[in-house]
């Protein structure tokens, strides 16, 4: 495969790779800049920004949008499978609420012979990757949460500290403000987020976009992508 | 050994590393935090005004100097710290947060900042106060 064909069969995950690493970079000099001003206001030495790549204040900043955008995912993997939206592009027809069929679904004896081995297999393995998807998004959402709430306290008792107030522990600091002010900001964004592409989708397009019914469809056909 | 558990074995092996340093590191910031803690107790019990000027932080010990008009170290000794006992089965509770640190004595709590010579007393002489920051007799700024 030539290095340019590779590029365009893997544009979108490319892309969005090189953005994601780029936007940390961002990141990590601007939360750098911003962490140095209040320790020089403090009275307190600055640090490289080496140092604060492996600083909590960094970490949870970076945690808390991971476990949101999971969360996003997740729960739109699972419940995309039993709500759907009349007219919108974002979800399946009407008629095929659940878990549909086996043939539906291409598994078991109703597999191809391209199909992956674990959906022709049945039992366990079939029941374990016919939700992998939504497994592997919620597995990360739960991973990235809890390493929001350790990394949250170490930033918050750093600031207390800073502030000479006393530090707390990680079972206080899972039920403050502080750790449910962070979750739930990033929580209604996606939410919102995820309305908001389902409702608009009804009724504007994007010529070209999976994301987008075809520009001439009806705003009632649902389930259809351009 | 299939290659997929192997990159496993390497991840767990990565992860376990990580950790291991981690606990490390906020171990020895802990050590070094009391150690540097205890020497502004024995300095302050000594009298020794030097000592104690060159336990503070940059900004405490400027405090200290401009408050009493005179240098750091003559200030200092007329300041109201209590001077805690100065072995380390004295200190109840070290608590150490990336670059910031609280040591409890019986009689005094101390608030620490990592400095590139080390941990320096940030303000001293502290009483907690309930949900505001604790008074404290020595604090820069």
């Amino acid at each position: 495969m030539t290095a340019r064909r590779f590029l365009r069969d893997n544009g979108l995950g490319l892309a969005f790779g090189t953005a994601f690493v780029l936007a940390l970079i961002g990141q990590a000099f601007a939360g750098h800049a911003d962490f140095n001003n209040q320790l020089v206001a403090d009275d307190l030495q600055p640090i490289s920004v080496g140092d604060y790549m492996a600083s909590s204040d960094f970490a949870v900043d970076v945690m808390e949008n991971w476990q949101s955008e999971y969360l996003q995912f997740f729960l739109y993997v699972f419940l995309t499978v039993w709500l759907v939206q009349r007219g919108s592009p974002e979800s399946k027809s009407l008629d095929r609420i659940g878990v549909e069929s086996d043939e539906d679904q291409q598994v078991g004896p109703h597999a191809r012979p391209d199909s992956p081995r674990w959906a022709a297999a049945g039992g366990i393995r079939l029941k374990v990757y016919a939700s992998s998807l939504g497994q592997a998004m919620g597995a990360i959402f739960v991973l990235s949460w809890l390493a929001q709430s350790v990394t949250g306290v170490s930033a918050y008792n750093e600031e207390q500290l800073r502030q000479l107030q006393a530090p707390t522990s990680w079972r206080e600091y899972i039920v403050s403000a502080d750790f449910w002010d962070r979750t739930l900001q990033n929580w209604q964004s996606e939410f919102i987020a995820i309305a908001s592409m389902a409702i608009l989708s009804i009724y504007l397009r994007q010529r070209g976009s999976p994301e987008s019914k075809p520009v001439g469809a009806p705003h009632h056909s649902t389930g259809v992508e351009g | 050994m299939p290659w997929r558990w192997q990159w496993g074995a390497a991840a767990a092996t990565g992860a376990a590393l990580v950790l291991t340093t981690a606990c490390g590191a906020v171990e020895e910031r802990r050590t070094a935090a009391m150690a540097a803690a205890l020497d502004f107790e024995r300095a302050l019990g000594a009298r020794d005004g030097g000592a104690v000027c060159r336990a503070l932080a940059p900004a405490t010990r400027e405090e200290v100097a401009q408050s009493a008009k005179t240098t750091c170290a003559k200030g200092i000794l007329d300041e109201e710290v209590p001077s805690a006992d100065a072995v380390p089965e004295d200190v109840q509770s070290v608590d150490v947060n990336g670059r910031q640190a609280r040591v409890v004595f019986p009689a005094d709590t101390l608030f620490l900042s990592l400095f590139p010579g080390g941990w320096k007393i940030v303000a001293a002489g502290c009483t907690p106060r309930p949900q505001r920051p604790y008074r404290c007799t020595l604090k820069g700024g």
